[in-house]
């Protein structure tokens, strides 16, 4: 009898040492961002990785280069490394929509961080709207084209929602008058270097441009870069978008015509109190949320969005 | 060697059935076709401008109280009449008024209301999220596409720059009198009331 008891104690003593460990874990959040090779995505991993400490999570940041096979070995090592939640910028809106599905099926939750993957696996998805952004851009790309002339456009990359967004604002507004007339467009890659390689290939083949639409900051300074070595920039006018430093800057000197401001605070910010309100117990997320960009006080504000 | 050949015969018929129900094919031109029935943008703006933006554009504040109540109080005139389906500082206000024609530009009328308000309304760049966003009936979560919002506005847009700006652009001028009803924006971190720009749904010449 005593032997039983014995047993049945030791038991019991290993349960209540099971449930002691795990209730006081300390839970932890993966970023995975698509590429730190732009300040604007280190901003954004930065900004998610301080919320996720301050919220009192231990985080770790992934750089997937811009490759969904990296991107994988990510989500695999972080889903068998227990990380409990993941605050994500895909690479690919189709390619990484297998990471997100991976993840749901090992059970954590994926919140996307600006851009979006297409399928609704994902728990939330938090981006700017390139969409409008890019309209507000437009109008003042008509203006100040008076409503004429030859333009280029730089597009980011081509398997991201973002890029595209960005490209159909712009449109929307901009083939309402037949005068501005686009005679180049290209991908770059929201790349810098990739813009100025981009630009000065374009540059060859129509010499008499007007004005430059980048996808991004970045892209427009590779092709600001292009232009001036082209003797071209005090003509042509450099269109970008996302408020980065340089192009704030730049836009201070007169370099740049204008960006539209995103907020990547308030998205790493939201993703990861979206992350501590899922440990929580919350589980009506909106699928979607939209954070608008501004385009008419950028000069109210510094980079990516502070004030 | 009669089993024989009925197995082969059966082992054919097998992966004959199999590959029928693993491959088929159809035209890219039906495909397509079927993709782009998906969500009719168009069909749903006009279904909304008439049932939904038009009704509230009539039970709108008037334009000189919600000015009065931006200028006064701003933080109760954003929470009682704005809204925006982002989140962010941007928010969106329907409203509706009448006024006397000050000017009148390639981009813009000039009206001053009754009650001595200044308001641009827009006739050249009509553009933008402000006419599906302000009344606040539209739910993000009802959309699984984003690109279907953005042709939602798009196609608003349209069919007030095709329907509603040109019967006026033509005529309006200086001393007329102008009943409207449209959709602002404006930013509640740094609110400038000389900015609004009123995105019209209904524009209509006093007689």
């Amino acid at each position: 009898m005593m032997k039983y008891f014995k047993i049945l104690l030791l038991v019991m003593l290993a349960f209540a040492s099971c449930q002691n460990r795990s209730g006081s874990k300390q839970k932890k959040i993966a970023i995975i961002v698509s590429t730190l090779n732009n300040p604007w995505f280190v901003f954004l991993a930065q900004t998610a990785a301080a919320r996720a400490k301050t919220l009192g999570y231990e985080s770790k940041i992934f750089d997937s280069q811009n490759n969904t096979a990296l991107e994988t070995d990510h989500f695999e090592n972080a889903i068998a490394d227990g990380y409990n939640a993941i605050l994500f910028n895909p690479t690919d809106a189709n390619g990484s929509v297998v990471n997100v599905q991976k993840a749901k099926k090992a059970g954590v939750p994926v919140f996307c961080m600006d851009r979006e993957v297409n399928s609704p696996d994902a728990t939330s998805q938090i981006f700017s709207d390139s969409y409008s952004g890019c309209v507000s851009l437009a109008k003042d790309f008509v203006q100040t084209l008076n409503k004429k002339g030859n333009y280029v456009e730089l597009l980011g990359l081509v398997a991201d929602n973002n890029t595209w967004a960005r490209s159909k604002g712009f449109h929307s507004l901009v083939d309402y008058y037949p005068g501005l007339k686009m005679v180049a467009q290209q991908s770059a890659d929201f790349d810098r270097n990739k813009g100025l390689e981009v630009m000065e290939s374009i540059l060859q083949a129509h010499p008499n441009i007007d004005a430059v639409f980048a996808g991004n900051d970045a892209m427009a300074m590779g092709a600001y870069q292009a232009l001036v070595a082209a003797g071209k920039a005090d003509h042509v006018k450099v269109f970008g978008f996302d408020g980065a430093e340089d192009a704030i800057q730049a836009i201070k000197d007169k370099k740049v015509s204008a960006t539209a401001m995103q907020f990547p605070k308030v998205i790493a910010q939201t993703a990861a109190d979206d992350a501590d309100a899922y440990f929580k117990g919350k589980r009506d997320f909106p699928k979607k949320l939209p954070v608008l960009v501004t385009y008419d006080n950028v000069n109210e504000y510094i980079a990516y969005g502070k004030k | 060697m009669m089993k024989k050949a009925v197995k082969y015969i059966l082992a054919i018929i097998l992966v004959l059935f199999i590959a029928s129900n693993s491959i088929y094919f159809k035209k890219l031109s039906d495909v397509r076709a079927s993709a782009a029935k998906q969500f009719d943008a168009a069909k749903y703006a006009r279904n909304y401008l008439i049932t939904q933006l038009i009704p509230a554009a009539d039970k709108a504040p008037q334009a000189d109280d919600l000015l009065v109540l931006l200028k006064s109080t701003p933080d109760t005139a954003f929470k009682m009449y704005s809204h925006g389906l982002d989140i962010g500082n941007i928010r969106f206000f329907i409203v509706q008024g009448q006024g006397t024609v000050t000017a009148v530009d390639e981009n813009d009328i000039y009206i001053v209301t009754k009650n001595k308000q200044a308001l641009k309304i827009a006739i050249e760049y009509v553009f933008g999220n402000a006419l599906r966003d302000a009344p606040g009936l539209i739910n993000i979560n009802d959309f699984t596409n984003t690109m279907d919002l953005n042709n939602i506005a798009a196609e608003i847009d349209k069919i007030v720059r095709a329907e509603v700006l040109p019967p006026i652009k033509s005529k309006i001028k200086t001393g007329d009198k102008l009943t409207f009803a449209g959709a602002f924006e404006l930013n509640q971190e740094h609110i400038n009331l000389d900015k609004i720009e009123v995105i019209p749904v209904v524009l209509k010449i006093d007689k």
